[in-house]
Order: structure tokens, then sequence, then C-alpha cells
């Protein structure tokens, strides 16, 4: 009978070897610089940077749920929805669609293409009126959004409009003011020059908390951060700068420091698309000004 | 009659005595039930990612125990020569092959009342709605497409010498028709003759499988099917399914066995 | 042509009867000539006898057998069992078959094999339990009766094949190689009960390798080769003047042996 001891001799010193190079080369790929083992973040150890590829698929997953599943799939006509809804109902994005975008399935080919729309949904509804049951006290159902936001910030945290999407209809909707800041301030933590989730966040302070102070010293913020952006950017990103500095105006106004909120609101009327609006605003607190005698040139914030 | 359940009956036990439906069932509950625990937002009345989940969790298994089950039947009984002492009974090659096709399709129907009764109650507890009537309808019509499934698989069976190539076929093409079916017509439109001319044969001759794919009314809580254009689903898939189990039945009657 | 020795027992009927049963195989592959396995086999089995059909291997012996229970279809000629064409299933309702080398559903006990046989046959509750009570203690499985298939030994797997094949009562039993790969005990005990099933006035109809085996327990046997059947008849006419049957065998199917003269 062949004695075993040779094979035990053999498993014994593989397994020594074995160790014996995990030990050696754990140190090196710890201090290796594109080591995923760094991260706290499952995600990332798991899928490194490939996991940015997900979120876009999961931002436009919750825009699906948005519209209860009503959704153009990749065959259909997607050219007219270029901005999701769920995005452009916060009114923070600049909005690419014509009104154009429901009719994606266009009229029916053929009968099995007509037979099979009785099998999903068909008719254009959004989650914020209540969905397909068209009943507006459940329009709550809007949080059925959030889990797939959620995802898309942890899968991208360089997106920013996922964050101040979440945090809009957080807050919103939900009325969860605690979750929205957190969320904004993960953002920012990821972003720290991000003036679209300092707006965010100043919105969250003043309609919010009432904080005024803070959501001015947030928005001021936000501004400078914009004014540091290339021109062209700046070109690009006008909207949520006629946004920021409006908002600064009108808590300026509110707070009586008129001569403040006209220097915002001439700011804004520069870059606005409809600066005949702004200069409604800015003729009413003119006269104002008129009436008080009252004269004081803020200092200006360029 | 007697001799078809009889061999279905066979198929029925082999499925609860195996382990791949309890692996599969332990396997859907408890990524559904982690999920659940999931805290987003401190919100627990958030639903649908989960309904999603199980639910698409729910077909993979049910499409892995419909294929992978009827997919091993008949070389099974070649390869351990099972077929050869039930053949030499006064059992016709026609009722052996509708007795393998409706074991298979009554065991799926018996995992998707466990897959479902689970999903309901998943759902119930977290939305407090019951609404058994799509879900009855959502079973009923998944159930209904694992039908043609189980015969479309039977045919491979004879067609495919080994049980995991006609599975792995078998799943491929159910995939495609499910992901992509819907959409040929779209894709044809956008190519020459003659690939347009090929890819339209192929929209109409495929049965639609998709069809019987309710998920999103059920995640999004869409009202039901009506119910006529419910029983012409049935009619689509019976007819298919008949079809595929009559050129089973001609097949294996050729077919010499030895 | 097969050698004529004297009809056995000319009076019996034929319940097993080919005529000029010629079965092709053609090849899949390309330019490979059809394969002839068998060329116009004549056969007759009577009532009540013992029938060994002898055959070196790819003689024709188990393609014959699939042609009775209609697995395979005759190129030409016909096939009869109890008088009725084999390609009806009604002619196989009162057989029974054990095939060479089977695994029976494994996730089933011997009691669920045989109850889901009985099914096919139609047999009414009462009797089958009864049925199944009575082959069990045949075959001497009654021990391991609730016991799954998978954890029987070759022996008890064999023994539950003999079980499914009688499970209807047959008048007539196929039986391919039924002591292959059996110790000498298992051997003995199928020996034994198809020795008993010949006292009831059953017909067997088997074929093996083991000729000392068929010396002992057959009737008639027939002797094919190549398809072709080179002789039939009674097992002591078959051996005549060589010292055993393996000797006749051997000089039949025109393999030199030294006892040849």
């Amino acid at each position: 009978m062949r004695s075993a001891r040779p094979s035990y001799l053999l498993l014994t010193a593989l397994l020594v070897l074995c160790f014996g190079l995990a030990a050696y080369l754990g140190t090196w790929f710890q201090n290796w610089q594109g080591s995923r083992t760094q991260s706290a973040d499952v995600l990332n150890t798991l899928l490194g940077d490939s996991r940015r590829m997900f979120a876009n698929h999961f931002y436009t997953k919750a825009d699906a749920y948005y519209h209860s599943g009503y959704y153009p799939t990749i065959f259909d006509n997607r050219n007219n929805f270029e901005t999701p809804h769920m995005a452009e109902d916060t009114g923070a994005v600049n909005s690419k669609n014509h009104g154009e975008e429901e009719g994606f399935l266009g009229p029916p080919r053929d009968w099995i293409d007509a037979f099979s729309r009785n099998f999903f949904p068909d008719r254009h509804t959004h989650l914020d009126e209540g969905g397909p049951t068209e009943d507006l006290s459940t329009s709550t159902d809007v949080r059925e959004i959030l889990p797939w936001l959620k995802l898309s910030t942890e899968l991208d945290p360089d997106n920013v409009q996922t964050y101040t999407v979440t945090a809009y209809w957080l807050r919103i909707r939900m009325h969860k003011d605690k979750e929205a800041e957190a969320v904004l301030r993960e953002g920012l933590r990821n972003n720290p020059h991000s003036y679209d989730i300092l707006y965010e966040l100043g919105r969250l302070y003043d309609e919010s908390y009432h904080d005024t102070s803070r959501a001015r010293n947030v928005w001021e913020l936000a501004v400078r951060y914009w004014l540091k952006l290339p021109p062209d950017e700046q070109k690009e990103n006008t909207l949520v700068f006629e946004q920021i500095t409006t908002h600064i105006g009108h808590l300026e106004e509110t707070a009586g420091n008129l001569a403040q909120a006209l220097n915002w609101f001439e700011a804004a009327q520069k870059v606005s698309l409809t600066p005949g609006e702004l200069q409604k605003r800015i003729d009413e607190i003119k006269a104002k000004m008129a009436d008080q005698s009252q004269l004081v040139v803020p200092k200006s914030v360029y | 009659m007697n001799n078809i359940f009889a061999v279905a009956s066979i198929v029925i036990k082999e499925l609860y005595r195996r382990k791949d439906f309890y692996v599969l069932f332990i396997l859907t509950a408890l990524i559904c039930l982690v999920m659940a625990t999931v805290n987003i937002f401190n919100d627990k009345h958030i639903i649908r990612y989960l309904k999603e989940i199980c639910l698409l969790l729910i077909w993979v298994a049910s499409l892995v125990i419909a294929i992978s089950t009827t997919a091993r039947q008949i070389p099974a009984e070649r390869e351990n020569r099972t077929l050869l002492p039930l053949l030499a009974k006064p059992l016709s090659r026609t009722q052996l092959i509708l007795g393998k096709f409706f074991g298979c399709w009554i065991a799926c129907g018996l995992a998707l009342i466990c897959f479902y009764g689970f999903f309901g109650a998943l759902s119930g507890s977290r939305e407090h709605l019951w609404p058994l009537m799509n879900y009855m309808q959502a079973a009923f019509l998944h159930w209904i497409m694992l039908g043609v499934v189980v015969a479309g698989v039977l045919l491979g069976s004879l067609v495919f010498a080994a049980p995991s190539s006609n599975s792995t076929i078998s799943f491929v093409v159910v995939a495609g028709i499910l992901l992509v079916g819907r959409h040929l017509d779209k894709v044809a439109l956008t190519m020459q003759e003659p690939s347009r001319s090929i890819v339209y044969s192929v929209y109409y001759a495929i049965p639609h499988l998709e069809l019987f794919d309710l998920r999103d009314l059920i995640i999004h809580n869409w009202p039901l099917v009506p119910w006529k254009i419910f029983s012409l689903a049935i009619l689509y898939a019976l007819a298919y399914a008949t079809a595929l189990l009559i050129a089973t039945c001609v097949m294996f009657r050729r077919k010499a066995v030895n | 042509m097969a050698r004529d020795f004297e009809p056995f027992e000319s009076a019996m009927s034929a319940i097993l009867k080919t005529e000029k049963l010629r079965v092709e195989f053609s090849s899949r592959e390309f330019r490979q000539a059809t394969k002839v396995a068998l060329t116009g086999l004549d056969l007759e089995v009577n009532a009540g006898e013992i029938f060994g059909f002898l055959g070196p291997n790819g003689a024709g012996k188990t393609t014959t057998m699939n042609v009775l229970l209609g697995f395979v279809p005759p190129t030409s000629g016909a096939a009869y069992l109890f008088g009725i064409d084999v390609r009806q299933p009604i002619a196989r309702q009162r057989i029974g078959y054990l095939p060479e080398l089977t695994y029976y559903y494994k996730f089933l006990t011997a009691e669920e094999l045989l109850r889901f046989y009985a099914k096919i046959f139609s047999l009414a509750p009462g009797e089958t339990d009864k049925r199944i009570d009575q082959l069990l203690k045949l075959v001497e499985l009654e021990h391991a009766r609730k016991r799954p298939i998978k954890s029987y030994s070759k022996g008890m797997q064999q023994r539950v094949g003999l079980a499914q094949a009688l499970i209807n009562n047959p008048d007539l039993l196929i039986l391919d190689e039924p002591t292959s790969g059996l110790d000498p005990l298992g051997r003995m005990k199928v020996r034994e009960i198809i020795q008993r099933l010949k006292n009831e006035g059953k017909t067997v109809f088997f074929s093996s390798h083991e000729l000392g085996e068929v010396e002992t327990v057959c009737d008639r046997v027939a002797i094919i080769h190549q398809g072709e059947l080179k002789a039939v008849g009674r097992v002591n006419e078959i051996t005549g003047k060589h010292a055993s049957l393996e000797k006749a065998f051997l000089e039949i199917i025109g393999y030199p042996t030294p006892s040849t003269p």
C-alpha cells in the first residue's frame, strides 16, 4: 500500500506557498493607487468605474416609474424625448422637450402591435398626479421613483442632476426635509462646487426651514461658483443663474433691502429668456423705492 | 387520458423531489426579503421597486424551471433507457409526449402558485392593497405562456441531442422573443431587402410571448386587461402550443427508439 | 437458409411471429452505406415455451426485439404479437418487457414505479395493490419497497425491472439479456423466476450470451448471425452431436473450433 505522507507534504507545501504569496501580494495590492479595496463603497468595490454606465439606466428607470411604466424603449421614437419629465417637472432643468414626446408609440402598425398594446401601459400619466389611477389623493406615489434615484446617485456620485431631482421630490411631495438635506449634503461632498446643489439647498433652507440667512449665504456662494465658470459654460447654464439671483432678489425684497433686490433682479434680467417679466418686478421695486425715497447701492456681485 | 396523466404525474413528482425548485424559490424569497430591508429615505411604503425585483426573479425562475425540466425529459428517458419499458407498454408515443407536456406544464403551474403566493404576500404586506384579480390574471397568462415554452422545448429535445444545448438555445430564443419580439417590425423598417422581408417573416412567425408579460401593469397598479383581450391571448397561446405539440408528436412517431 | 429441425409441438399456436422481417438503417454520415440489421427473418414462438434467442454481438437480436416492441419500424415484412400487428399499441397489452441495463426513475420508490406502470395498464386500485405485493415478494424486494431506486444495487434494479415487466401478469415475456451484469446469486434468482413463470404457463422470449443458462432453462432456441436466422429448434436437436450448446453455436455461426471435424 502506498504511503499518503508525500501527498500530505505536497499539500502542506502548496498551502504555505499560497499563504506566503497572499501575504506578500496583499500589501502590494493595498498600496496600489487604483485598488478598489480601498473604497468603502460596496458598488465601487464590485463594479469599479463601470458602475457609472448603470447610473444612467437607473435614472431613466426612475423617469419610467414617474410615468407608471409608459416609456419609450430603445426601439421607439425617442427623438422628442430629450428631458426626463421627472426632472422637467422640478423646474430645475432647462427642458428641451417640445410637447411631442408623448406620441412615441405612433399609430398601431399591424394587428400584433395593436393587440400587444393591451398588455403594457399605453397612457401618459405622471405619478405626482396620481398615476394611472388618476386619484390625486394618492399623489405621494411619487415616492416610487426614489429607490432608482438613490441607486443612480450611488452609482454615479458626480451626476449633480440626480441629487437635485431626488431632493426636490423628497422635499416638495414627500415633505421629507431632513432626508432631502442629507441627499444634497452628500451631493455637495461629491461635487463641492456645484451651484445647482447649492441652489436646491438654499430653497430647502428658505422654503422648508424658513432660515433666510442660511439660504442667502448658500445662494450667494452658488452665484460665486457660477461666475467662476468659463463664458461658454455660463451661456449654457443661464437658467440656474436666473433662478438663484431671482430667489436672492425676492429674499432681499421681503427683507426690505430694495436696492439690493433691484440689483439682483437686474442681474437676472441680463441672462433671462423672458426679460419682460423681470422688468415688471424691477419697475415695481423702483416704484417702492421712490415711495420710500431711499436709495442704497448695494455692493456689486460682479 | 389515463395514460397521459400517469406520465404527467411522474413528471410532477420529479419536480417536487428535485432540489431545483426549492433552490430557486428560496433564492427568490431571500433576495426579495433582503431588498425589502433596504432603508430608502426612511419611507416604508415604497414598494414598486420590490415588486419589480420579485416579478423579475419569478419570471427568470419560472423560465429556468420550465426549460430545464422539459429539456431533460425525453433525453433522460433515452439515456437511462426508461423509454424502452415505457413504450413496451400499451402507451402510444403521442400519449407519452402529451403526458410529458402536461406534466411539465402543470409542474410549472404549481411552482407559479408558490411564487405568486409569495409575491402577493410581500406586496400586500407593504402596500396594503390586494388586487387579487390582477395577480390572478398575471399569473394565469404567465402560466399559459409557459405552455408555449414547454411545447417548444419538448420539440427542441427531439431536434437537439443534448439537453444542455436544447436548454441554452431555448433560453436564448425565449429571452430574445420577450425582449425584442414586439419591436422586430420596427427593426425591419430600418433594413434593406431581403433582410427586411426575412425579419418581417420572423416577426409574424414567432409566438409573441411578451403579450403574456403583465409585469408593468402589476407593478404600477394599472387596471385589469379587458377579459375579451385576455381570452384572445389564451387562444393565441393555445394555438401555438398545439401546433408545436403536433410537430413534436409527428417527429417522435417517426423516430426510431433504440 | 436456416437449418430446419423438427417443429416443436406444432399443435401449439404461435403468439409471436415474424414474416420476412427486414430492417435497414440508413447512415446519417455522407456516402455511408445503408446497414442491414435483419434480412427476412421468419420466427415463431409458441404459447407456453421458453424461447432462447442467441447470436453474437451485432447479430440482430436487439433489433428483432425492438421491432417486436414497436421501437423500430420494419423496412419490409411484418411482426405480430398475439396475431396483432406490433405497430398497434394494443399489441403490447399482454406482454412484459425487461430491457438490458435500464436505470429506472431514481426519484421513485419500487412501489411507486410499479404503481405507475400499473396505471398504464389501467389496473384497478385494489388489484394494483395486490399485484405489487405479489411481485415485490417474488423478486424479494419487500424490505426495500419504500426506498428510492437510486439507493438500489445493480441486482436489485434488475429485479425491479423484472417486477415491472410482470405488473400486468403478461402472457408473453420478452427479456433482453436478463442476467447481464449480475453476480452468480443474482443470475440464479432470475433463472428461478423464469422457471416459475414457465410453470405458470407463461411464454418467455429471451436473448442471452450465457449459453449454459440457455441450455438449462430453454425449450427451444434460435441462432441468428448477421441478421440471418441460422438455426431454430429444440436445445438437444441443436446441440446434436456436439458436446455442448456452445460448441454447436460456434459451428453454426461459422467460427472454427478445435473440435470441429
